[in-house]
Protein backbone atom coordinates (compact mmCIF):
# COMPACT_ATOMS: atom_id res chain seq x y z
CA UNK A 1 0.00 0.00 0.00
CA UNK A 2 3.15 2.29 1.08
CA UNK A 3 3.63 2.74 -2.91
CA UNK A 4 0.49 4.26 -3.19
CA UNK A 5 1.26 7.10 -0.91
CA UNK A 6 4.27 7.81 -2.40
CA UNK A 7 2.53 8.02 -5.91
CA UNK A 8 0.24 10.63 -3.61
CA UNK A 9 2.96 12.74 -2.80
CA UNK A 10 4.99 12.29 -6.05
CA UNK A 11 1.37 13.88 -7.83
CA UNK A 12 1.10 16.52 -4.81
CA UNK A 13 4.64 17.58 -5.85
CA UNK A 14 3.96 17.83 -9.66
CA UNK A 15 0.79 19.81 -8.67
CA UNK A 16 2.80 22.25 -7.35
CA UNK A 17 5.15 22.56 -10.48
CA UNK A 18 1.90 24.26 -12.56
CA UNK A 19 1.09 27.26 -10.18
CA UNK A 20 0.30 29.52 -12.69
CA UNK A 21 -1.68 26.94 -14.09
CA UNK A 22 -3.48 25.46 -11.39
CA UNK A 23 -4.61 29.65 -10.18
CA UNK A 24 -6.12 29.63 -13.59
CA UNK A 25 -7.97 26.81 -13.36
CA UNK A 26 -9.23 27.74 -9.94
CA UNK A 27 -10.61 31.14 -11.63
CA UNK A 28 -12.22 29.44 -14.83
CA UNK A 29 -14.33 27.18 -11.88
CA UNK A 30 -14.80 29.95 -9.66
CA UNK A 31 -16.25 32.17 -12.93
CA UNK A 32 -18.26 29.28 -13.83
CA UNK A 33 -19.21 29.01 -10.29
CA UNK A 34 -20.75 32.89 -10.28
CA UNK A 35 -22.66 32.86 -13.86
CA UNK A 36 -24.42 29.76 -12.34
CA UNK A 37 -25.10 31.49 -9.38
CA UNK A 38 -26.70 34.71 -10.46
CA UNK A 39 -28.22 33.18 -13.00
CA UNK A 40 -30.83 31.82 -10.44
CA UNK A 41 -30.40 34.44 -8.15
CA UNK A 42 -31.44 36.52 -10.81
CA UNK A 43 -34.49 34.22 -11.67
CA UNK A 44 -35.71 33.69 -7.75
CA UNK A 45 -35.48 38.22 -7.39
CA UNK A 46 -39.34 37.53 -9.40
CA UNK A 47 -40.04 34.02 -8.47
CA UNK A 48 -40.60 32.93 -4.88
CA UNK A 49 -40.71 29.19 -5.85
CA UNK A 50 -39.08 28.07 -9.14
CA UNK A 51 -39.97 23.99 -10.13
CA UNK A 52 -40.28 23.58 -6.46
CA UNK A 53 -37.48 25.02 -5.61
CA UNK A 54 -36.78 28.13 -2.74
CA UNK A 55 -34.17 30.27 -2.63
CA UNK A 56 -31.88 28.86 0.00
CA UNK A 57 -32.42 25.20 -1.68
CA UNK A 58 -31.58 26.30 -4.77
CA UNK A 59 -28.67 28.40 -3.89
CA UNK A 60 -27.37 25.30 -1.46
CA UNK A 61 -27.45 23.40 -4.89
CA UNK A 62 -25.55 25.49 -6.95
CA UNK A 63 -22.87 25.78 -4.30
CA UNK A 64 -22.60 21.87 -3.41
CA UNK A 65 -22.33 21.56 -7.35
CA UNK A 66 -19.29 23.58 -7.35
CA UNK A 67 -17.98 21.25 -4.71
CA UNK A 68 -19.35 18.19 -6.21
CA UNK A 69 -17.56 19.21 -9.48
CA UNK A 70 -14.04 19.50 -7.81
CA UNK A 71 -14.50 15.97 -5.84
CA UNK A 72 -16.62 13.97 -7.89
CA UNK A 73 -17.05 15.03 -11.27
CA UNK A 74 -14.01 15.24 -12.49
CA UNK A 75 -10.70 13.11 -13.57
CA UNK A 76 -7.96 15.71 -13.79
CA UNK A 77 -4.92 13.29 -14.18
CA UNK A 78 -6.80 10.15 -15.55
CA UNK A 79 -7.79 12.22 -18.52
CA UNK A 80 -4.74 10.96 -19.92
CA UNK A 81 -5.51 7.32 -19.39
CA UNK A 82 -7.36 7.25 -23.39
CA UNK A 83 -4.44 9.20 -24.80
CA UNK A 84 -1.92 6.91 -23.06
CA UNK A 85 -3.47 3.59 -24.45
CA UNK A 86 -3.54 5.13 -27.65
CA UNK A 87 0.01 6.33 -27.86
CA UNK A 88 1.27 3.05 -25.94
CA UNK A 89 2.86 4.91 -23.06
CA UNK A 90 0.47 2.57 -20.77
CA UNK A 91 3.69 0.24 -21.76
CA UNK A 92 5.33 1.64 -18.62
CA UNK A 93 3.28 0.86 -15.82
CA UNK A 94 2.12 -2.39 -17.50
CA UNK A 95 5.52 -3.99 -17.27
CA UNK A 96 5.83 -2.63 -13.81
CA UNK A 97 3.98 -4.33 -10.92
CA UNK A 98 1.72 -1.91 -10.18
CA UNK A 99 -2.47 -1.71 -10.55
CA UNK A 100 -2.99 0.97 -13.23
CA UNK A 101 -6.55 1.81 -12.05
CA UNK A 102 -5.31 2.06 -8.28
CA UNK A 103 -2.15 4.40 -9.90
CA UNK A 104 -4.42 6.96 -11.71
CA UNK A 105 -7.06 6.71 -9.17
CA UNK A 106 -4.43 7.63 -6.48
CA UNK A 107 -3.55 10.62 -8.91
CA UNK A 108 -6.60 11.67 -9.29
CA UNK A 109 -7.56 11.73 -5.47
CA UNK A 110 -3.56 13.59 -5.68
CA UNK A 111 -4.96 16.31 -7.21
CA UNK A 112 -9.22 16.71 -6.39
CA UNK A 113 -7.75 17.24 -2.66
CA UNK A 114 -5.91 19.53 -3.80
CA UNK A 115 -8.27 21.45 -5.54
CA UNK A 116 -11.12 20.56 -2.80
CA UNK A 117 -8.99 22.58 -0.21
CA UNK A 118 -9.30 25.67 -2.64
CA UNK A 119 -12.65 25.32 -3.40
CA UNK A 120 -13.61 25.19 -0.02
CA UNK A 121 -11.42 28.59 0.68
CA UNK A 122 -13.19 30.19 -2.63
CA UNK A 123 -16.71 28.95 -1.23
CA UNK A 124 -16.07 30.84 2.07
CA UNK A 125 -15.10 34.18 0.86
CA UNK A 126 -18.19 34.05 -1.68
CA UNK A 127 -20.45 33.09 0.72
CA UNK A 128 -18.81 36.08 3.35
CA UNK A 129 -19.43 38.69 0.50
CA UNK A 130 -23.03 37.28 -0.68
CA UNK A 131 -24.11 36.37 2.48
CA UNK A 132 -26.66 33.89 0.60
CA UNK A 133 -28.82 32.44 2.83
CA UNK A 134 -27.66 28.58 2.81
CA UNK A 135 -28.78 25.23 4.36
CA UNK A 136 -26.54 23.21 6.11
CA UNK A 137 -27.40 19.92 7.81
CA UNK A 138 -26.79 19.81 11.52
CA UNK A 139 -28.14 16.04 12.17
CA UNK A 140 -24.95 13.73 12.12
CA UNK A 141 -26.84 10.98 10.71
CA UNK A 142 -27.27 13.06 7.43
CA UNK A 143 -23.98 13.84 7.50
CA UNK A 144 -22.64 10.51 7.73
CA UNK A 145 -24.97 9.23 4.83
CA UNK A 146 -23.79 12.53 2.77
CA UNK A 147 -19.95 11.61 3.25
CA UNK A 148 -20.47 8.11 2.33
CA UNK A 149 -22.88 8.78 -0.54
CA UNK A 150 -19.90 11.48 -1.93
CA UNK A 151 -17.38 8.81 -1.23
CA UNK A 152 -19.03 6.45 -3.08
CA UNK A 153 -19.95 8.46 -6.38
CA UNK A 154 -16.27 9.93 -5.98
CA UNK A 155 -15.13 6.35 -6.82
CA UNK A 156 -18.31 5.53 -9.03
CA UNK A 157 -17.46 8.64 -11.42
CA UNK A 158 -13.64 7.68 -11.54
CA UNK A 159 -14.72 3.82 -12.47
CA UNK A 160 -17.29 5.75 -15.38
CA UNK A 161 -14.55 7.42 -17.01
CA UNK A 162 -12.29 4.99 -17.10
CA UNK A 163 -14.87 2.56 -18.65
CA UNK A 164 -15.37 5.39 -21.05
CA UNK A 165 -11.59 6.06 -21.82
CA UNK A 166 -10.99 2.28 -22.72
CA UNK A 167 -12.83 2.76 -25.90
CA UNK A 168 -9.35 3.93 -26.76
CA UNK A 169 -7.95 0.00 -27.17
CA UNK A 170 -10.36 -0.53 -29.66
CA UNK A 171 -10.29 2.81 -31.57
CA UNK A 172 -7.05 4.60 -30.41
CA UNK A 173 -7.46 6.76 -33.19
CA UNK A 174 -10.35 9.28 -32.19
CA UNK A 175 -11.13 8.87 -28.56
CA UNK A 176 -11.05 11.87 -27.22
CA UNK A 177 -13.95 13.50 -28.61
CA UNK A 178 -16.07 10.77 -27.79
CA UNK A 179 -15.27 10.24 -24.40
CA UNK A 180 -15.50 14.14 -23.85
CA UNK A 181 -19.46 13.99 -25.34
CA UNK A 182 -19.86 10.88 -23.22
CA UNK A 183 -19.22 12.41 -19.92
CA UNK A 184 -20.90 15.82 -20.53
CA UNK A 185 -24.01 13.63 -20.99
CA UNK A 186 -22.58 11.76 -17.64
CA UNK A 187 -22.33 15.58 -16.02
CA UNK A 188 -25.87 16.13 -17.27
CA UNK A 189 -27.31 12.98 -16.08
CA UNK A 190 -25.85 13.23 -12.79
CA UNK A 191 -27.35 17.01 -11.92
CA UNK A 192 -24.06 18.45 -12.49
CA UNK A 193 -25.93 21.60 -14.29
CA UNK A 194 -29.06 21.81 -12.43
CA UNK A 195 -31.18 19.30 -10.01
CA UNK A 196 -32.78 16.91 -12.12
CA UNK A 197 -36.37 16.92 -10.44
CA UNK A 198 -36.96 20.16 -12.47
CA UNK A 199 -36.88 17.14 -15.54
CA UNK A 200 -40.42 16.36 -16.80
CA UNK A 201 -41.62 13.38 -13.95
CA UNK A 202 -40.85 10.70 -16.66
CA UNK A 203 -36.92 11.14 -17.41
CA UNK A 204 -36.36 12.01 -13.76
CA UNK A 205 -38.36 8.56 -12.36
CA UNK A 206 -36.02 7.22 -15.76
CA UNK A 207 -32.72 8.46 -14.51
CA UNK A 208 -33.11 6.47 -11.37
CA UNK A 209 -32.92 3.58 -13.01
CA UNK A 210 -29.06 4.85 -14.32
CA UNK A 211 -25.99 4.88 -12.01
CA UNK A 212 -26.03 8.36 -12.84
CA UNK A 213 -27.98 10.56 -10.04
CA UNK A 214 -26.14 9.15 -7.34
CA UNK A 215 -23.02 10.47 -8.62
CA UNK A 216 -24.33 14.41 -7.30
CA UNK A 217 -27.84 14.69 -7.31
CA UNK A 218 -28.85 12.11 -4.11
CA UNK A 219 -25.55 13.76 -2.89
CA UNK A 220 -26.94 16.80 -3.13
CA UNK A 221 -30.42 15.66 -1.40
CA UNK A 222 -29.01 14.09 0.98
CA UNK A 223 -27.43 17.10 2.28
CA UNK A 224 -30.12 19.35 1.96
CA UNK A 225 -32.41 17.16 4.00
CA UNK A 226 -34.53 15.99 1.08
CA UNK A 227 -33.83 12.32 1.67
CA UNK A 228 -33.39 10.84 5.17
CA UNK A 229 -34.47 7.94 7.15
CA UNK A 230 -35.13 4.60 5.49
CA UNK A 231 -34.74 6.24 1.96
CA UNK A 232 -31.15 7.78 2.78
CA UNK A 233 -30.52 4.17 3.48
CA UNK A 234 -32.00 2.94 0.56
CA UNK A 235 -30.54 4.98 -1.52
CA UNK A 236 -26.81 4.43 -0.22
CA UNK A 237 -27.72 0.38 -0.78
CA UNK A 238 -28.32 1.11 -4.14
CA UNK A 239 -25.28 3.04 -5.11
CA UNK A 240 -23.19 0.44 -3.47
CA UNK A 241 -24.95 -1.82 -5.66
CA UNK A 242 -24.00 0.49 -8.93
CA UNK A 243 -20.36 0.75 -7.34
CA UNK A 244 -20.09 -3.18 -7.41
CA UNK A 245 -21.30 -3.33 -10.91
CA UNK A 246 -19.38 -0.42 -12.81
CA UNK A 247 -16.73 -1.85 -10.66
CA UNK A 248 -16.97 -5.44 -12.24
CA UNK A 249 -17.93 -4.43 -15.99
CA UNK A 250 -14.26 -1.77 -15.44
CA UNK A 251 -12.71 -4.60 -14.48
CA UNK A 252 -13.65 -7.28 -17.46
CA UNK A 253 -13.21 -4.38 -19.82
CA UNK A 254 -9.79 -2.97 -19.05
CA UNK A 255 -8.54 -7.48 -19.54
CA UNK A 256 -10.30 -7.73 -22.38
CA UNK A 257 -8.67 -4.53 -23.37
CA UNK A 258 -5.29 -5.22 -22.60
CA UNK A 259 -6.01 -8.49 -24.90
CA UNK A 260 -6.07 -6.42 -28.08
CA UNK A 261 -3.48 -3.69 -26.83
CA UNK A 262 -1.03 -3.53 -29.46
CA UNK A 263 1.26 -1.14 -27.86
CA UNK A 264 1.97 1.22 -30.31
CA UNK A 265 4.87 3.67 -30.53
CA UNK A 266 7.43 1.68 -31.67
CA UNK B 1 25.34 -25.54 -16.00
CA UNK B 2 23.83 -23.53 -18.38
CA UNK B 3 20.19 -22.69 -17.36
CA UNK B 4 17.90 -21.50 -20.19
CA UNK B 5 15.97 -18.76 -18.69
CA UNK B 6 14.52 -17.23 -21.55
CA UNK B 7 12.70 -20.06 -23.77
CA UNK B 8 10.70 -19.31 -26.84
CA UNK B 9 9.35 -21.71 -28.88
CA UNK B 10 7.16 -20.89 -32.18
CA UNK B 11 6.21 -17.68 -31.36
CA UNK B 12 3.92 -15.98 -33.47
CA UNK B 13 2.07 -12.67 -33.21
CA UNK B 14 -0.15 -11.30 -36.10
CA UNK B 15 -2.08 -8.17 -36.24
CA UNK B 16 -5.15 -7.50 -38.09
CA UNK B 17 -4.87 -3.95 -40.14
CA UNK B 18 -6.81 -2.59 -42.47
CA UNK B 19 -6.07 -0.54 -45.42
CA UNK B 20 -6.84 2.66 -46.61
CA UNK B 21 -6.70 3.97 -49.67
CA UNK B 22 -5.12 7.43 -50.04
CA UNK B 23 -7.03 10.95 -49.50
CA UNK B 24 -10.16 12.03 -47.87
CA UNK B 25 -12.48 9.66 -50.27
CA UNK B 26 -10.20 6.79 -49.18
CA UNK B 27 -11.03 7.49 -45.83
CA UNK B 28 -14.56 8.21 -46.29
CA UNK B 29 -14.48 5.16 -48.35
CA UNK B 30 -12.89 3.00 -44.99
CA UNK B 31 -16.08 4.00 -42.80
CA UNK B 32 -18.10 2.25 -44.21
CA UNK B 33 -16.00 -0.77 -45.93
CA UNK B 34 -13.29 -1.85 -44.41
CA UNK B 35 -10.63 -4.41 -45.60
CA UNK B 36 -8.55 -6.09 -43.23
CA UNK B 37 -5.89 -8.35 -43.35
CA UNK B 38 -3.57 -10.11 -41.10
CA UNK B 39 0.19 -9.03 -40.88
CA UNK B 40 2.34 -11.12 -39.65
CA UNK B 41 4.98 -9.52 -37.51
CA UNK B 42 6.25 -12.49 -36.23
CA UNK B 43 6.05 -15.84 -37.84
CA UNK B 44 7.30 -18.95 -35.89
CA UNK B 45 10.16 -17.76 -34.21
CA UNK B 46 12.18 -19.62 -31.39
CA UNK B 47 15.05 -19.61 -29.25
CA UNK B 48 16.71 -20.16 -26.17
CA UNK B 49 18.83 -17.40 -23.89
CA UNK B 50 20.75 -18.56 -20.72
CA UNK B 51 22.41 -17.20 -17.96
CA UNK B 52 24.48 -13.85 -18.30
CA UNK B 53 23.83 -14.53 -22.28
CA UNK B 54 24.09 -10.66 -24.26
CA UNK B 55 22.46 -11.53 -27.31
CA UNK B 56 22.29 -8.85 -30.30
CA UNK B 57 18.51 -8.52 -31.56
CA UNK B 58 18.99 -7.35 -35.34
CA UNK B 59 16.56 -7.01 -38.24
CA UNK B 60 15.29 -4.13 -40.53
CA UNK B 61 12.34 -1.64 -39.35
CA UNK B 62 9.38 -3.69 -38.93
CA UNK B 63 11.13 -6.77 -38.87
CA UNK B 64 9.09 -7.91 -35.82
CA UNK B 65 11.64 -7.21 -33.16
CA UNK B 66 10.18 -4.65 -30.75
CA UNK B 67 7.30 -7.40 -31.42
CA UNK B 68 9.05 -9.85 -29.57
CA UNK B 69 10.41 -7.77 -26.82
CA UNK B 70 7.08 -6.72 -26.21
CA UNK B 71 5.71 -10.36 -26.27
CA UNK B 72 8.60 -11.15 -23.85
CA UNK B 73 7.65 -8.31 -21.58
CA UNK B 74 3.74 -9.30 -21.30
CA UNK B 75 2.75 -6.22 -23.09
CA UNK B 76 1.10 -8.39 -25.89
CA UNK B 77 -0.56 -11.96 -26.08
CA UNK B 78 1.02 -13.86 -28.57
CA UNK B 79 -1.41 -15.24 -31.30
CA UNK B 80 0.61 -18.74 -31.18
CA UNK B 81 3.65 -20.26 -29.20
CA UNK B 82 5.04 -20.94 -25.67
CA UNK B 83 6.85 -18.30 -23.78
CA UNK B 84 8.79 -18.47 -20.86
CA UNK B 85 10.99 -15.87 -18.96
CA UNK B 86 12.43 -16.52 -15.70
CA UNK B 87 10.34 -19.43 -15.61
CA UNK B 88 6.96 -17.10 -15.80
CA UNK B 89 4.91 -16.89 -18.73
CA UNK B 90 5.22 -12.71 -19.18
CA UNK B 91 1.66 -11.84 -20.24
CA UNK B 92 0.40 -12.80 -16.65
CA UNK B 93 2.24 -10.32 -15.16
CA UNK B 94 3.05 -11.60 -12.17
CA UNK B 95 5.22 -9.41 -9.79
CA UNK B 96 6.99 -11.73 -8.96
CA UNK B 97 8.08 -11.85 -12.48
CA UNK B 98 8.00 -7.49 -13.15
CA UNK B 99 10.36 -7.13 -10.38
CA UNK B 100 13.32 -9.32 -12.30
CA UNK B 101 12.87 -7.90 -15.41
CA UNK B 102 13.31 -4.52 -17.28
CA UNK B 103 12.15 -3.14 -20.64
CA UNK B 104 13.96 -0.30 -21.59
CA UNK B 105 12.38 1.23 -25.17
CA UNK B 106 14.80 4.21 -26.10
CA UNK B 107 11.63 6.48 -27.40
CA UNK B 108 9.23 6.08 -24.38
CA UNK B 109 10.29 7.56 -21.25
CA UNK B 110 8.90 6.63 -17.62
CA UNK B 111 10.67 9.79 -16.23
CA UNK B 112 8.47 12.35 -14.46
CA UNK B 113 8.92 15.00 -17.08
CA UNK B 114 8.66 18.50 -14.59
CA UNK B 115 10.04 16.67 -11.74
CA UNK B 116 13.85 15.80 -11.02
CA UNK B 117 14.49 12.66 -11.93
CA UNK B 118 15.25 11.48 -8.24
CA UNK B 119 11.67 11.41 -7.49
CA UNK B 120 10.91 8.91 -10.66
CA UNK B 121 13.75 6.79 -8.72
CA UNK B 122 11.90 7.01 -5.43
CA UNK B 123 8.43 5.90 -6.76
CA UNK B 124 10.26 3.33 -8.77
CA UNK B 125 11.52 2.58 -5.39
CA UNK B 126 8.65 1.92 -3.98
CA UNK B 127 6.82 0.59 -6.59
CA UNK B 128 8.95 -2.61 -6.89
CA UNK B 129 9.53 -2.42 -2.99
CA UNK B 130 13.25 -2.08 -3.37
CA UNK B 131 14.67 -1.90 0.53
CA UNK B 132 16.20 1.33 1.19
CA UNK B 133 19.69 0.53 1.95
CA UNK B 134 20.01 -1.39 -1.31
CA UNK B 135 18.39 1.60 -3.21
CA UNK B 136 21.14 3.85 -2.24
CA UNK B 137 23.50 1.35 -2.90
CA UNK B 138 22.33 0.87 -6.53
CA UNK B 139 21.66 4.35 -6.98
CA UNK B 140 25.08 5.97 -6.49
CA UNK B 141 26.55 2.56 -8.24
CA UNK B 142 24.01 3.18 -11.59
CA UNK B 143 24.86 7.43 -11.29
CA UNK B 144 28.96 6.64 -10.61
CA UNK B 145 29.01 4.82 -13.82
CA UNK B 146 26.95 6.75 -15.94
CA UNK B 147 28.64 9.53 -14.22
CA UNK B 148 25.36 11.80 -13.61
CA UNK B 149 25.20 12.21 -9.77
CA UNK B 150 24.96 16.04 -10.03
CA UNK B 151 22.34 15.85 -12.37
CA UNK B 152 20.03 13.41 -9.61
CA UNK B 153 18.09 16.72 -8.79
CA UNK B 154 17.65 18.63 -11.65
CA UNK B 155 14.23 18.84 -13.61
CA UNK B 156 14.43 16.24 -15.83
CA UNK B 157 12.97 17.97 -19.00
CA UNK B 158 16.03 20.48 -18.34
CA UNK B 159 18.19 17.82 -19.25
CA UNK B 160 19.62 17.04 -22.16
CA UNK B 161 18.41 13.91 -24.28
CA UNK B 162 21.82 11.68 -23.56
CA UNK B 163 21.48 12.53 -20.02
CA UNK B 164 17.90 12.07 -20.03
CA UNK B 165 18.09 8.51 -21.53
CA UNK B 166 21.09 7.82 -18.96
CA UNK B 167 18.18 8.77 -15.93
CA UNK B 168 15.63 6.50 -17.93
CA UNK B 169 18.77 4.10 -17.56
CA UNK B 170 18.86 4.34 -13.81
CA UNK B 171 14.77 3.89 -13.08
CA UNK B 172 15.02 1.00 -15.28
CA UNK B 173 17.10 -0.81 -13.12
CA UNK B 174 16.83 0.55 -9.70
CA UNK B 175 15.44 -3.01 -9.25
CA UNK B 176 18.82 -4.76 -9.85
CA UNK B 177 16.66 -6.71 -13.06
CA UNK B 178 18.17 -9.91 -13.94
CA UNK B 179 16.54 -9.90 -17.41
CA UNK B 180 17.03 -6.27 -19.37
CA UNK B 181 15.74 -5.77 -22.44
CA UNK B 182 16.99 -2.76 -24.82
CA UNK B 183 14.95 -1.65 -27.26
CA UNK B 184 17.42 1.00 -28.96
CA UNK B 185 18.74 2.17 -26.57
CA UNK B 186 21.61 4.12 -27.89
CA UNK B 187 19.24 5.84 -30.42
CA UNK B 188 19.16 9.74 -31.11
CA UNK B 189 22.57 9.58 -29.00
CA UNK B 190 25.47 10.87 -30.18
CA UNK B 191 28.96 9.04 -30.65
CA UNK B 192 30.61 9.72 -27.12
CA UNK B 193 27.56 9.03 -25.17
CA UNK B 194 26.74 6.07 -27.43
CA UNK B 195 30.02 4.72 -26.46
CA UNK B 196 29.36 5.18 -22.49
CA UNK B 197 25.94 3.39 -22.83
CA UNK B 198 27.36 0.52 -24.77
CA UNK B 199 30.10 0.20 -22.12
CA UNK B 200 27.26 0.41 -19.26
CA UNK B 201 25.70 -1.83 -20.67
CA UNK B 202 28.88 -4.42 -21.02
CA UNK B 203 29.32 -3.51 -17.56
CA UNK B 204 26.07 -4.15 -15.96
CA UNK B 205 25.82 -7.39 -17.67
CA UNK B 206 29.23 -8.86 -16.21
CA UNK B 207 28.47 -7.34 -13.27
CA UNK B 208 24.97 -8.41 -12.08
CA UNK B 209 25.43 -11.51 -14.42
CA UNK B 210 22.50 -10.16 -16.21
CA UNK B 211 20.49 -11.60 -19.09
CA UNK B 212 20.21 -9.26 -22.30
CA UNK B 213 18.40 -8.95 -25.33
CA UNK B 214 19.46 -5.81 -27.76
CA UNK B 215 18.36 -4.35 -30.28
CA UNK B 216 20.21 -1.55 -32.23
CA UNK B 217 20.61 -0.05 -35.60
CA UNK B 218 23.88 1.03 -34.97
CA UNK B 219 26.04 -2.04 -35.82
CA UNK B 220 28.69 -0.69 -33.55
CA UNK B 221 26.68 -1.56 -30.47
CA UNK B 222 26.19 -5.17 -31.43
CA UNK B 223 30.07 -5.66 -32.90
CA UNK B 224 30.90 -4.53 -29.23
CA UNK B 225 28.40 -5.65 -27.42
CA UNK B 226 27.30 -9.11 -28.15
CA UNK B 227 29.23 -12.37 -29.08
CA UNK B 228 25.64 -13.88 -30.59
CA UNK B 229 23.46 -12.41 -32.31
CA UNK B 230 19.98 -13.24 -33.63
CA UNK B 231 18.58 -11.81 -36.87
CA UNK B 232 15.01 -11.54 -37.93
CA UNK B 233 13.26 -10.04 -40.77
CA UNK B 234 9.78 -10.03 -42.06
CA UNK B 235 9.07 -12.25 -38.60
CA UNK B 236 10.79 -14.74 -39.44
CA UNK B 237 14.24 -16.07 -37.99
CA UNK B 238 17.18 -15.63 -40.52
CA UNK B 239 20.42 -16.74 -38.20
CA UNK B 240 20.96 -17.24 -34.66
CA UNK B 241 24.72 -17.82 -33.90
CA UNK B 242 27.90 -16.40 -33.13
CA UNK B 243 28.37 -13.11 -34.61
CA UNK B 244 32.05 -14.05 -35.72
CA UNK B 245 30.65 -16.98 -37.82
CA UNK B 246 27.94 -15.21 -39.68
CA UNK B 247 31.23 -13.03 -40.56
CA UNK B 248 33.11 -16.19 -41.74
CA UNK B 249 30.10 -17.27 -43.32
CA UNK B 250 28.80 -14.33 -45.34
CA UNK B 251 31.95 -12.30 -46.14
CA UNK B 252 32.97 -14.08 -48.54
CA UNK B 253 34.17 -11.00 -50.25
CA UNK B 254 36.62 -8.44 -49.53
CA UNK B 255 36.79 -4.93 -50.53
CA UNK B 256 39.49 -2.77 -52.35
CA UNK B 257 39.02 0.71 -51.54
CA UNK B 258 41.34 3.16 -53.74
CA UNK B 259 42.25 6.77 -54.77
CA UNK B 260 43.30 7.47 -58.08
CA UNK B 261 45.66 9.61 -59.85
CA UNK B 262 43.59 10.11 -62.80
CA UNK B 263 39.88 9.69 -64.09
CA UNK B 264 39.66 6.20 -65.21
CA UNK B 265 38.95 6.21 -69.54
CA UNK B 266 36.15 4.45 -70.84
CA UNK B 267 37.98 0.85 -71.52
CA UNK B 268 39.23 1.05 -67.84
CA UNK B 269 35.87 1.48 -66.85
CA UNK B 270 34.32 -1.70 -68.52
CA UNK B 271 37.41 -3.43 -68.15
CA UNK B 272 36.52 -3.19 -64.10
CA UNK B 273 33.90 -5.37 -64.22
CA UNK B 274 35.80 -8.35 -65.39
CA UNK B 275 37.72 -7.92 -62.28
CA UNK B 276 34.95 -7.78 -59.55
CA UNK B 277 32.09 -5.53 -58.91
CA UNK B 278 32.09 -1.87 -58.58
CA UNK B 279 30.69 -1.05 -55.25
CA UNK B 280 31.58 2.89 -55.71
CA UNK B 281 33.40 4.94 -58.20
CA UNK B 282 33.18 8.50 -57.35
CA UNK B 283 36.27 10.00 -58.99
CA UNK B 284 39.19 9.77 -57.02
CA UNK B 285 37.47 7.06 -55.18
CA UNK B 286 36.77 3.32 -56.37
CA UNK B 287 35.77 0.28 -54.29
CA UNK B 288 35.91 -3.02 -55.59
CA UNK B 289 33.91 -5.76 -54.25
CA UNK B 290 35.77 -8.95 -55.05
CA UNK B 291 36.17 -12.88 -53.92
CA UNK B 292 37.94 -13.12 -50.96
CA UNK B 293 40.52 -15.76 -52.24
CA UNK B 294 41.46 -13.61 -55.45
CA UNK B 295 41.66 -10.37 -53.87
CA UNK B 296 45.66 -9.80 -53.71
CA UNK B 297 45.52 -11.01 -57.70
CA UNK B 298 43.28 -8.26 -58.37
CA UNK B 299 44.81 -5.88 -56.08
CA UNK B 300 48.12 -6.64 -57.78
CA UNK B 301 46.77 -6.01 -61.37
CA UNK B 302 45.25 -3.02 -60.36
CA UNK B 303 48.26 -1.55 -58.94
CA UNK B 304 49.74 -2.54 -62.61
CA UNK B 305 47.97 -1.63 -65.16
CA UNK B 306 45.08 1.46 -63.35
CA UNK B 307 46.65 4.76 -62.09
CA UNK B 308 46.11 4.20 -58.43
CA UNK B 309 47.86 6.36 -55.64
CA UNK B 310 46.64 4.43 -52.61
CA UNK B 311 44.84 0.94 -52.09
CA UNK B 312 43.94 -0.65 -49.13
CA UNK B 313 42.11 -4.41 -48.96
CA UNK B 314 39.70 -4.58 -46.50
CA UNK B 315 36.68 -6.98 -44.56
CA UNK B 316 33.03 -6.00 -45.68
CA UNK B 317 31.42 -4.27 -43.29
CA UNK B 318 29.07 -5.96 -40.75
CA UNK B 319 26.25 -3.53 -41.85
CA UNK B 320 26.66 -5.10 -45.70
CA UNK B 321 27.04 -8.87 -44.28
CA UNK B 322 23.89 -8.51 -42.29
CA UNK B 323 21.86 -6.73 -45.91
CA UNK B 324 23.02 -9.28 -47.89
CA UNK B 325 21.51 -12.13 -45.30
CA UNK B 326 18.19 -9.62 -45.56
CA UNK B 327 18.37 -9.81 -49.46
CA UNK B 328 17.87 -13.19 -49.43
CA UNK B 329 20.71 -15.09 -49.33
CA UNK B 330 20.22 -18.78 -48.18
CA UNK B 331 21.48 -18.83 -44.21
CA UNK B 332 20.27 -21.94 -42.93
Amino acid sequence: MKKYFTVFLVSWQNEFVYRVNFILWRIRNLLRFSMIYFLWAGIFISNRNVFGYNQPQMLTYVFMVFLMGTLILSAPSSDNIGGEIGNGDISNYLVKPVGYLKYWFIRDIASKSLNILFAIVELFLVWLVLKPQLIIPSSPQIIFGFVTAVLIATCLYYLLSCLVRFIAFWTPENTWGLSFLLLVFVETLAGGIFPLNILPSWIYTFLQFTPFPYLVYFPIAIFTEKIAGWELIRILLQSTGWLVLIFWMTKYTWKRGLVVYQAYGR
Amino acid sequence: MNMSVISVKGLSKYYQVHQKEPGLAGSIKSLFNRKYYDVKAVDNVSFEINEGELVGFIGPNGAGKTTTLKTLSGLLYPTKGEVSVLGHTPWKREPAFQKQFALVMGQKNQLWWDLPAMESFILNREIYEVPKARFEETLSELSDLLEVQDLLKVQVRKLSLGERMKMELIAALIHSPKVLFLDEPTIGLDVVAQKKMRDFIKAYNIKYKATIILTSHYMDDVKELCKRIIIIDKGTKLFDGDLDEIVRKFADHKLLSMVLDKELNRRQIEHLSALGGVKEYAYPKLILQVPRENSNKVAAKLLQSYPVADLNIEESALEDIVREVFTGKDVA
